[in-house]
Formats: structure tokens, sequence, C-alpha cells
């Protein structure tokens, strides 16, 4: 294999030489040109195996592995949508707590829960209380409405029927009244015939 | 035999809270700050029990399968974590209940028999109770015959025609005799 390299590798730092060449050919771009050009040509016999396998490593090694640490991203840099995860989301847990149950047998733990669930159902039981009130008062002005309107409707029915029976008295009378009148007139055989007739329908 | 889950917990104590009031704190406080002599609450199987820790550390020195009942059952929880309490927590309970029904001497029978509580069957039962709220059914001569569910609030079981149901049965004493095979095994 390293020789093979070698080869391959060969035409390269032929490649440098003659990039070394050109600058000899440009002499006024500066003095680090010059300095590039003594380097290369000093070494050019003895270096060319050990600088290729150097190569080798060092492309592998540190370059590999910068390039994995750089690809490895946070989800939150990702910004990703939340339901386009592969965990929903409420399941995720946290990575380094303890699997299993969690129990609670002191008695501080019991009492705080105990403490807890009491308010809550107090807190129940209030509103329902209240509820009740409210809803008994509801039905209780709708009782009484109820009750005023029938009140209102049974006198408006007495008044009508008095009324009635009022005009009735009236005409009644009035026409015993004119009855009479006539009767007086005319003749008074009629009225105690009728009067006769009204006492055997009623008894 | 295991302590309970701090949800399990939660529920248990939700559903006792149904039946009592604030003085529920005196069923796991310890009795003058003995801690030996403190009452715990444990899980084998589905089922709950309500003893001594005393008793519970005994418990530990048998295998599980073996264990069949210590203390009192006070209930167990179903599969949706639901949890039903037991007739057998009625002592447990009674004591600190929240809300009360009396019952006649006629309606007794009834009720044990698995029966809701009719009005003309109740005597008498607390003030201002809410509708939907756990009771305990006492007997005249107060003793605590079960608990169930009122189905009226007070005010309205009091406008309730006499055949109409008061409370709604959860459990009676006659589960004793009836439920005798299931009660205490799994």
């Amino acid at each position: 294999m390293a020789p093979t390299k070698g080869s391959s590798k060969g035409p390269s730092s032929g490649g440098a030489s003659k990039g070394a060449k050109s600058p000899k050919g440009s002499k006024p771009a500066g003095m680090s040109s010059s300095s590039r050009v003594s380097k290369p040509s000093g070494k050019k016999g003895a270096k060319r195996p050990p600088p290729q396998e150097v190569k080798s490593k060092a492309r592998t090694a540190p370059e590999m592995l910068a390039k994995k640490k750089k690809r490895v991203y946070t989800e939150a840099e990702l910004d990703l949508p939340k339901l386009n995860q592969i965990t929903p989301v409420g399941v995720v847990k946290p990575k380094g707590k303890k699997k299993g149950k969690v129990f609670v047998d002191d008695q501080e733990g019991m009492m705080t829960i105990l403490a807890m669930v009491n308010a809550e159902k107090e807190g129940q039981i209030e509103s329902k209380m209240m509820k009740a009130r409210q809803l008994e008062e509801i039905r209780e002005a709708k009782r009484a409405e109820a009750e005023a309107r029938m009140n209102e409707k049974k006198s408006k029915l007495d008044a009508v029927k008095d009324s009635i029976r009022n005009k009735k008295k009236n005409k009644g009378g009035k026409d015993k009244a004119s009855e009479s009148s006539s009767a007086s007139r005319s003749t008074s055989d009629s009225k105690p015939v009728k009067s006769k007739r009204k006492s055997v329908s009623f008894a | 035999m295991r302590e309970l889950t701090e949800e399990e917990a939660k529920v248990l104590f939700s559903k006792l809270a149904n039946y009592t009031g604030r003085s529920l704190n005196n069923l796991i406080a310890p009795p003058e700050g003995d801690q030996t002599e403190r009452h715990v609450f444990r899980l084998q199987g589905s089922r709950v029990f309500y003893l001594p820790l005393r008793l519970a550390n005994y418990a530990t020195s048998i295998p599980r399968a073996n264990l069949l009942s210590a203390g009192t059952i006070i209930g167990k929880f179903t599969k949706t974590m639901k949890f039903r309490l037991h007739i057998t927590a009625l002592s447990v309970i009674a004591p600190h209940s929240r809300y009360k029904v009396w019952i006649k001497a006629n309606g007794e029978m009834p009720f044990l028999y698995g029966g809701n509580v009719l009005k003309a069957h109740a005597a008498r039962w607390s003030e201002d109770c809410p509708e939907h709220s756990g009771v305990i059914v006492y007997s005249m001569n107060d003793e605590p015959l079960g608990f169930g569910v009122t189905a009226r609030s007070t005010a309205e079981a009091k406008k309730l025609e006499p055949t109409g149901i008061v409370v709604f049965r959860q459990a009676d004493a006659g589960e004793y005799l009836r439920e005798e095979d299931s009660l205490f095994t799994a």
C-alpha cells in the first residue's frame, strides 16, 4: 500500500516543485516566495515517503473527528416542528431518572397528599353547595312569580265574573223593575206565577 | 405487599374524602408520636390494606403469593386505576363521616339486602348535604350499616315523595354474607 501511495504522491510533490519553479520565474514577487523555493529544494531527495504518511494520518484522524463533533445537533438547534418529532410531546422522560415506581411511605408525604386532596374535595363541596343554593333561589323566585301570576289571573277572572254578575243583577233588577212597572200597569197575575216557577225549579 | 405510589395514594384519599371530613388525618397520624404504632396503607395485588406499621413489617416475612390478607381491607384498585371501597372499610370511615343518614327499623332490611334508601325509610339526615356526595347509613341506634351516595340534596329530599330514592347504595353490611366468597380472596 505504502509504495503505491508513494507513487501517487510523487507527482503531487512534483507539482509542488513545479509550483516552486514558477515563483522562480517571477522573481520580483517577494521574500516569502524565495524562502518557499529554498525549502522544497533542500528536502527533495530524502523526505518523499515520510510526509506522505503524516499527511494521510492527519486527514483521517483529526479532520474526521472535528467533522463528527460539528454535525451533532441538539433538537432545539434543528427547530423542527414539535409534531414532526419521533417522540410525542409529553412522553419524553428525563434520561438520568430512576426507573420504576416512587413510593410514598413517610408520614409527611402522605399528609401533604391528604391535605391537597382534602382541600380539593372541600372546594368541590363548597361549589356544589353554592350551586344548589343558587338553583334553589332561582326555583323559589320562579315559584313566587308563577304564584303571583296565578293570583293575578284569578283576580282578573273574579273581576270579570263579578262584573258579569253585576250586569246580570242590574239587568235582572231593571227587568224586574220594568216588569213590575209594566205588571203594575198591565196585570197583577203574571208576577206571582213567575216567582212560583222559580221556587219550584230551584227546590 | 408494598407501599402506595403517589398517584395511588391520591386516588385512595380522594375516594375516602368523599365520605369523611378533615378528621381523615387521624387515619395516618400516629397516636402521640409513636412511629411503630402508626397505621399505614399497603397494596397487595390490587387490594389496599390498612394496618399498623408493626404488622406491615411482619408481613414482609411472608411470600407475596402466600399472603392472603393483613389488617383491614379498604378496597381495591380497578384496572382503570379507579378505587372501589369495600364494605370492610366501613369501620375505618364511619368514625370520621362527613354526612350521615339514619334509617328507620323498617328500612334496615331492604337496605341490608342491597336496596337503595327510600325517603320513607330515612328517619333523619345531615343538614346542608349536597347531592351526589358520600354518606354513611346508620340504623336508629347509631350502628353503621353501610354507605352510599345521596341522590338529592337535603333541601330537595324534603320535597320528595315517600317512594323516591334519597341514597344510592354503594356498600352495605349484608355484603359480608352475599359476597362472602369474593370479598377476601382475589
